[in-house]
């Protein structure tokens, strides 16, 4: 009886735990879409205001004022080239760190993902300025393919380790060279894997300010660096800053719900595999 | 189908030799097994017949050609693994063609030789199924007729019975051997399991640290073991081992003096190795005979078998066994008499365990 009545208590307790943890990670984004909604003034009214007259201004002048589209369109282009990028070669990377067993590589991938990254601008902005290459898509897919490609490596390591050696060794007898292993028999296995590196990869370009900020010219502005524009010395228009962040925020933000079951699941293979 | 030839191969991984300067021939068509316990470099082997590990030195030869360089993939062998190693996304069919597939052949010729391997293992109901839809023993032939279909120069098979429970592993190992006789290719077997290595091979390697310590018929590994660590590995249960000496004219027991006959033979090899030795007798070949007829020994454990009894006991010190009829009824406490066959007994250096000639 009592072993009941403390399991129902336990049970209430991670339901109030996952409550206020939930009301910690959400209420910024709630209050983001809210904002987008409000009059200049409501956004930074004090007590802040639950109940307002929604309105859509906010996205109106954003859209009428700027080349929102253009900033859209770039966003997609440097993501999507990035991602690409990033599976391209970190796919292969990441099948060759595990079949060699040689770890360093992987380390080297991740050690450059976690140095900062102003460190890149200076070196990078001079040799893409030098090759002629700034104002155009590649200074921002090619610097943002370092953000990428060891999310993908890091992903895709764990699922690749996870397939028995002698499946690899099978195929090799029966007459596989190493590319076509990873082509016909690795690359099926990690499917699931792949998937989940590209949505990253991909959320993670997309949100990634500061080497758009530093690389990127008017033509190729991508939309959160153009949300910067909002931001003023003198005054910030915080209701067009959060119209334009709940439109960055949108597409990432489905991705997750369509595959937060993967998701979880491919981030935590390497820890539950043993 | 061809012949294999190792000459002089080194294996290290970094540390201390795996595999020191062996050589070996096994004939075309011939089936060998690679016996030894674990870490004895069997396995090793077989990958660097493989082609799946590289040799430290030495040379690898299959038919005529010096193989060390080819891949794996360009050497035309076929392996079964222990843990049989298919490809999960596959069909048993997409299995069994995967190899041919690579090679080019027709779809015909890949559809006429994966069905003749699947109605040879008896696994045509499930060429539409993926592995993990089938029992172990199932699995266990679709690894087979992977290997079948290719028609490969030789079979190389790493202790693929070990997943298997006694029951279904008695009747692939029959069917192994069947098939070996009917495809009549080259194959080797690694194993730690001495009853396959003798039920299954032409020949039998020995392996132990990495050397070869025999390489013979399943009958001469076991009827004249070359040294005490063959005649201890092969035979279940093991040989019995007693230190004897020369006292004299006699062949006598170290722990007791007991004197054995054992006639002039043994006497002279006993007498060439300063007149110490280990006495090799296995537990069939001592008998029950009438006191004074032999040597007593009280009965420690009885062990029945059904077909056999094992009986328990000490000699000298030493723990021995003797396989006797059931019909005797031995009872624990009991003494019971034993005599050993001279033609029955072995002798082995006490230092080197090299068998005393």
């Amino acid at each position: 009886m009592s072993s009941t009545l403390s399991a129902a208590w336990a049970r209430r307790l991670n339901t109030l735990q996952l409550v206020l943890v939930g009301i910690f990670l959400l209420a910024p984004v709630v209050w983001m879409v809210l904002a987008s909604f409000k009059q200049s003034s409501d956004v930074i009214a004090y007590p802040p205001t639950l109940l307002f007259t929604p309105t859509i201004e906010n996205y109106r002048a954003l859209i009428e004022t700027t080349p929102f589209l253009s900033y859209a369109i770039n966003s997609i282009i440097v993501t999507v080239g990035s991602t690409t990028l990033g599976i391209v070669f970190g796919v292969p990377a990441a099948f060759v760190i595990s079949w060699t067993r040689v770890s360093w590589p992987a380390v080297l991938t991740l050690a450059a993902r976690m140095v900062p990254g102003a460190l890149f601008l200076l070196p990078w902005y001079i040799l893409f300025r030098n090759l002629g290459m700034i104002g155009s898509y590649w200074p921002l897919i090619l610097s943002h393919a370092v953000i990428t490609m060891p999310i993908v490596i890091w992903i895709l390591l764990p699922y690749f380790d996870g397939i028995p050696r002698s499946i690899y060794e099978a195929a090799q007898v029966d007459g596989c060279s190493v590319t076509r292993v990873l082509w016909r028999i690795a690359l099926p296995l990690v499917g699931s894997g792949v998937a989940i590196a590209a949505i990253l990869a991909f959320v993670f370009s997309w949100n990634f300010f500061l080497f758009v900020l530093v690389l990127s010219t008017s033509d190729t502005k991508t939309m959160i660096a153009a949300s910067f524009n909002f931001v003023g010395e003198g005054s910030t228009r915080w209701g067009v800053l959060m119209a334009v962040a709940t439109l960055i925020a949108l597409p990432p933000l489905m991705l997750a719900m369509v595959v937060q079951r993967w998701l979880v699941a491919g981030l935590t293979l390497g820890a539950v595999k043993g | 189908m061809a012949s294999i030839r190792l000459r002089n191969i080194v294996k290290t991984f970094g540390g201390p030799n795996v595999i020191s300067n062996l050589s070996l021939d096994i004939d075309d068509r011939e089936f060998v097994v690679f016996v030894g316990p674990s870490g004895c470099g069997k396995s090793t082997l077989l990958r660097i017949i493989a082609g799946l590990e590289p040799v430290t030195e030495g040379d690898v030869f299959i038919g005529e050609q010096r193989v060390n360089t080819l891949p794996a993939a360009r050497r035309n062998i076929a392996m079964v693994f222990q843990d049989y190693a298919l490809y999960p996304h596959m069909t048993v069919y997409g299995n069994m063609a995967f190899a041919l597939e690579l090679r080019g052949l027709s779809k015909a010729e890949i559809d006429t030789r994966v069905r003749r391997a699947a109605t040879m293992l008896d696994i045509e109901p499930y060429l539409d199924r993926r592995p993990k839809a089938l029992s172990g023993g199932q699995r266990q032939r679709v690894a087979m007729g992977r290997a079948i279909v290719r028609d490969p120069q030789a079979f190389l098979f790493d202790e693929p019975l070990s997943n298997l429970d006694a029951r279904l592993r008695g009747q692939v190992r029959a069917e192994i051997k069947a098939l070996s006789q009917q495809l009549k290719t080259t194959m080797i077997f690694v194993t730690h399991d001495q009853v396959e290595a003798m039920t299954m091979a032409d020949r039998i390697v020995v392996l132990h640290a990495g050397v070869i310590q025999q390489y013979d018929t399943p009958e001469q590994v076991y009827e004249k073991p070359a040294n005490q660590f063959v005649a201890g590995f092969i035979g279940s249960p093991t040989m019995n081992f007693l230190p004897v000496r020369l006292q004299g004219d006699s062949v006598v027991l170290a722990g007791d003096g007991r004197a054995l006959s054992l006639g002039d033979e043994h006497r002279g090899r006993l007498r060439s190795a300063g007149g110490e030795a280990t006495l090799g007798v296995r537990p069939e070949h001592l008998v029950l005979c009438n006191p004074g007829d032999g040597i007593a020994a009280s009965i420690k454990l009885v062990e029945p078998l059904g077909s056999d009894t094992m009986v328990h006991f000490d000699l000298a010190g030493t723990a021995a066994i003797a396989r006797v009829d059931p019909a005797t009824k031995p009872k624990v406490g009991e003494t019971i008499a034993l005599r050993m066959a001279p033609s029955r007994v072995h002798m082995f250096d006490v230092k080197s365990g090299q068998v005393l000639a």
